[in-house]
């Protein structure tokens, strides 16, 4: 008979460990299920400076490996899984993974949410070596340097102004002609003295030695080209929630996130949403831990209950 | 056991053996191999019967990684007899690995 566990959790980032961790210290059964390594989105960033109680920041690599050591004290599994597909509807829910069926009272899914990319060639490679998709994250590494900006909505528009007092030089290539930014965002940058506009354009290839040196950007309208030098590229053109293993189970809002409240419980009694996978406001490492500790005690209720 | 990290006489050495050889080419200042290594160390441990795992720092291979045209990190090759028989760079997770090797231990 195959194990029947009190929780799996879909994803090891730090709402999925975090879940983990309160739901083995509230004497639950619990394995994560994790393709890689524990962290997510996380564990690339080198630093972390807005976790509180690491007064120098953090390595997101190290914090998720104590998140991960920290919940497996306490007898929380990790199993190095992909998920293919999930029953979240039979009794027991079934989980199936490239090592297995695996069967849970509860499912926590904390698959996150990763960054639109560009989908150019060596992206990912030169990702922490001039590319970049958190202007929170990874600005200041970015001081007195020239930097692109690749997008034009909200999170483009903070990130440019946030990049904009920081980096000498700021050019925001966008596909359009405007921004399509709430309008508080438009004054302040386009008074900063330091961002420039490159309207009608996209990113057709990232120029790079060991990091990256510039972008040609191409113009949607007249398929010129031009080069832009730069030290750092931000690609600000949205996220995409996980969420391929749920679909057609659970609802998902407009943006294609799981449709959960501040219970992180999602449409299917015993069924969980958190961190960055979940319809929420702020998407951080603080509130994907939050809401790891709040699927626990909802799940602690459920179990109790069914 | 950890995949071991090699230097190049060392990897000359393993080539000449029997077992085919999986290489992981890292640098400790790049952060997908870092998120690989986990795992890759549990490779390791699952396939010792069949397969030497090891590691090359690219920083300190010699030239040996520019030799072969890797210009991305991590990317792990399979060698057998000496000779290349496939790559793949940047795998996304444990099971991405565990279909390489079995398609190409074929």
């Amino acid at each position: 008979m195959t194990k029947v566990y009190d929780m799996l959790i879909i994803g090891g980032g730090p709402g999925g460990y975090t879940a983990a961790l309160y739901a083995a210290r509230a004497g639950l059964s619990v394995a994560v299920l994790e393709k890689l390594s524990a962290g997510g989105q996380m564990a690339l960033t080198n630093q972390i400076d807005n976790y509180p109680g690491f007064e120098e920041g953090v390595d997101g690599f190290e914090l998720a490996e104590k998140m991960q050591a920290q919940a497996e004290r306490f007898g929380a599994h990790t199993e190095y899984a992909e998920v293919y597909g999930a029953d979240l509807l039979s009794v027991p829910k079934v989980v199936k993974t490239s090592e297995g069926e695996f069967l849970g009272r509860t499912v926590v899914i904390a698959t996150g949410a990763s960054p639109r990319e560009l989908g150019l060639p060596e992206e990912q490679a030169l990702i922490g070596r001039g590319i970049a998709y958190c202007a929170a994250c990874d600005g200041m590494f970015y001081k007195g340097k020239n930097v692109v900006v690749v997008g034009g909505g909200n999170s483009a528009a903070a990130d440019a102004l946030l990049l904009s007092r920081v980096a000498k030089s700021v050019v925001v290539v966008h596909r359009r002609d405007n921004l399509r930014a709430t309008k508080v965002y438009h004054q302040p940058l386009m008074n900063a003295e330091n961002v420039e506009f490159c309207w009608n354009s996209t990113v057709k290839e990232i120029l790079h030695g060991d990091k990256v040196s510039g972008v040609i950007v191409k113009d949607v309208n007249s398929g010129e080209e031009k080069q832009i030098s730069c030290d750092g590229v931000f690609v600000s053109i949205g996220r995409k929630p996980a969420t391929e293993l749920v679909k057609g189970q659970l609802p998902l809002d407009a943006g294609g996130y799981i449709i959960a409240d501040e219970t992180t419980k999602t449409a299917i009694d015993g069924v969980f949403a958190i961190g960055d996978v979940r319809t929420k406001m702020l998407r951080q490492v603080v509130t994907a831990v939050a809401d790891g500790a709040v699927a626990a005690h909802m799940a602690e209720e459920y179990l109790a209950e069914n | 056991m950890a995949a071991l990290n090699i230097n190049v006489n060392q990897f000359e050495q393993l080539k000449k053996s029997d077992k085919p050889v999986l290489v992981d080419f890292w640098a400790p200042w790049c952060g997908y191999c870092r998120r690989i290594s986990p795992v890759y160390d549990k490779i390791a441990d699952a396939y010792s019967d069949v397969l030497h795992v090891v590691k090359i720092n690219v920083d300190e291979d010699g030239g040996l990684s520019d030799s072969m045209g890797i210009e991305v990190i991590p990317t792990l090759v399979l060698f057998k007899d000496g000779e290349v028989v496939a790559s793949v760079t940047n795998p996304p997770s444990k099971a991405a690995i565990d279909s390489f090797i079995a398609e190409n231990m074929a």
